[in-house]
């Protein structure tokens, strides 16, 4: 079964988590703009950092076969620092049309501050604006108001809800979420926040449609594996293949479908950037008489 | 410079409703620039399409290219870059906001520009990047490294560490155009130095090795061609042939000596393409 990862931050990653990724049927991984664990001091640093997205980490995911998306934002930690935060946001929208920029993200509520909110929704004018779905960040702190926060804020921009993925979600965020119509995001840690048997008995009761599930894997303590141990749980659980198949594959593709940028032909075959692997043979080459 | 028919290849390669999305593209970017170019260009492997054009050397001027290493989407952005007139310095911008694709048809567009500036700076990226297919983009199936040569910025040490970072990728030396024409003894020894470094690994040598060192011969390059003859594997021995008839073809001085290998060599050689070879060095 193939999985698509909805949100894991490989730049913070070695390439033995790509090679065990593959080989547990990660085929394409989004790979949210984030904060990169202390904060940047100039939009320099935000700049080079989308680069190295769109450029360098999908080279290296490409080596394993993996395909790699990702959604640009200005992150809600950042969004209170004056001396980036304004900058970020003119900077983005040539990134927002990039061809594997799927969406907005990681914007949201972090402290949950006045600055948080003026940038959430600037961000949600950017992606109407570039016709792009949003991943949206829900705080770790005060979590069930953060949540609720979040979604008052996106009802007054009239954003469609559809195009929101609300992450981070637990057992308290569900009951919020379920009925709005947005997705819903877990990500499963190996010790904090959501693990898989907690992840398992959510799903019994809610099922999985809107649903998706992921290791939100970065520079802490976190498992790159997480959505693939879930399936063999969920599996262990009873539920159906074709289930586990949407929640790990059919959802996020749709959700990030939704900026028409997403070629999912393309993601029949593992990516491959070796291109002389077609171009052998194709030429008339090529051979100039070298001593001509 | 006008290498190839951007447009007409375009029409004939590719499905009607497509090529009409290049046009409208094509009105975009003409009207808008550099910036509308900045946008256009991500989307175009998406929207134009990656297939291969047909092998086909474009011949201009000082310019040789292989079609067939271009796509659709590279054709397309040569001809985008063009209208919006994008110089060196949008060239050097486009390339460092670029995401992979659309570095690699910046990189494949210089083929056929004129050598500028921004040539010489792209090719300085490359020779650091370890994205091999932007090093293929740049430096394979066209002649645009030796049209560089001797340009501010891109001299002989410049050219000979692109030809040792393809030795050291693995890239067939018959997709560097003209390249064996600026061989000489400095760039033989880098090669013959990573030849032993190899040999010493125990890991394949590249091999077209014999070929380059043998039209600038320094300390260790006849052992190493006359050894190449009795290489177990059939690339390596051809590769030896042909460099010793490359340099018999110009260096006469040893050629009794030279000889008498390829005499020997000849009657236990198996491949009828390698024993031609041999045969041509025998009547240098
Ligand atoms: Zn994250």
């Amino acid at each position: 079964m193939r999985i698509f990862e909805p949100h894991i931050h490989m730049f913070s990653r070695v390439t033995d988590d790509y090679e065990r990724m593959a080989l547990a049927g990660v085929r394409a991984v989004l790979e949210p703009a984030f904060w990169l664990g202390q904060n940047r001091t100039n939009v320099g640093s935000f700049v080079d950092y989308f680069d190295t997205l769109i450029g360098w980490e999908r080279f290296r995911a490409q080596q394993f076969g993996i395909h790699h998306f990702c959604t640009m934002a200005l992150n809600p930690r950042e969004a209170n620092d004056d001396r980036v935060n304004q900058a970020v946001i003119e900077a983005l929208p040539r990134y927002l049309e990039k061809d594997g920029v799927l969406g907005v993200g990681e914007i949201g509520l972090d402290d949950q501050t006045k600055k948080e909110e003026h940038y959430f929704l600037a961000q949600l004018a950017l992606a109407k604006k570039h016709d792009l779905p949003v991943l949206v960040h829900t705080p770790h702190r005060d979590k069930k108001k953060g949540f609720q926060r979040c979604i008052d804020l996106v009802r007054d921009a009239a954003f469609p809800l559809q195009r929101v993925l609300l992450d981070h979600g637990n057992e308290e965020t569900i009951k919020i979420t379920r009925e709005l119509g947005c997705v819903s995001g877990f990500s499963i840690y190996p010790f904090t926040k959501m693990d898989t048997n907690r992840m398992v008995a959510i799903v019994k009761e809610y099922g999985v449609e809107r649903m998706i599930i992921n290791s939100a894997a970065d520079w802490g303590v976190s498992d790159p594996l997480m959505v693939p141990k879930t399936m063999v749980k969920l599996e262990q659980a009873g539920l159906r293949p074709a289930l586990i198949e949407q929640l790990v594959w059919g959802n996020p593709v749709a959700f990030f479908s939704q900026g028409g940028r997403l070629d999912v032909a393309r993601l029949e075959h593992p990516a491959n950037i070796d291109r002389r692997q077609t171009f052998e043979g194709n030429s008339v080459l090529r051979g100039q008489d070298p001593d001509a | 410079m006008n290498v190839f028919d951007v447009q007409a290849s375009l029409r004939a390669l590719l499905p009607a409703e497509r090529f009409l999305v290049f046009e409208e593209l094509r009105t975009q970017v003409a009207a808008g620039g550099v910036r509308a170019l900045q946008i256009a260009l991500p989307a175009l492997p998406r929207k134009i399409g990656r297939e291969q054009l047909p092998p086909e050397l474009a011949l201009e001027g000082d310019v040789s290219v292989d079609l067939g290493a271009w796509r659709a989407c590279d054709a397309a952005a040569l001809e985008l870059l063009h209208v919006a007139q994008a110089g060196d310095d949008a060239l050097r911008e486009l390339y460092a906001h670029g995401d992979i694709e659309e570095r690699a048809m910046v990189l494949r567009s210089l083929a056929c520009r004129p050598v500028s500036a921004g040539t010489v700076a792209l090719l300085a990226e490359v020779q650091r990047t370890n994205v091999q297919s932007h090093f293929e983009a740049a430096i394979c199936d066209s002649n645009l490294v030796a049209r560089s040569l001797g340009r501010a910025g891109f001299a002989q040490a410049d050219l000979d560490r692109l030809v040792l970072k393809a030795a050291f990728l693995g890239v067939e030396l018959v997709r560097l155009f003209d390249v064996q024409r600026h061989a000489n003894p400095e760039l033989s020894r880098m090669l013959q130095d990573l030849a032993t470094e190899r040999e010493a690994a125990g890991r394949a040598v590249w091999r077209d090795t014999a070929r380059l060192i043998a039209r600038a011969p320094t300390a260790g390059t006849l052992a190493r061609l006359v050894g190449g003859l009795e290489h177990g594997d059939d690339g390596t021995r051809l590769a030896a042939a042909e460099g010793l008839d490359a340099l018999l073809s110009r260096e006469r001085s040893q050629r009794t000596e030279l000889h008498h290998y390829l005499r020997e060599r000849l009657p236990r050689e198996p491949r009828a393409e390698i024993r031609a070879a041999l045969e041509r060095a025998l009547a240098r």
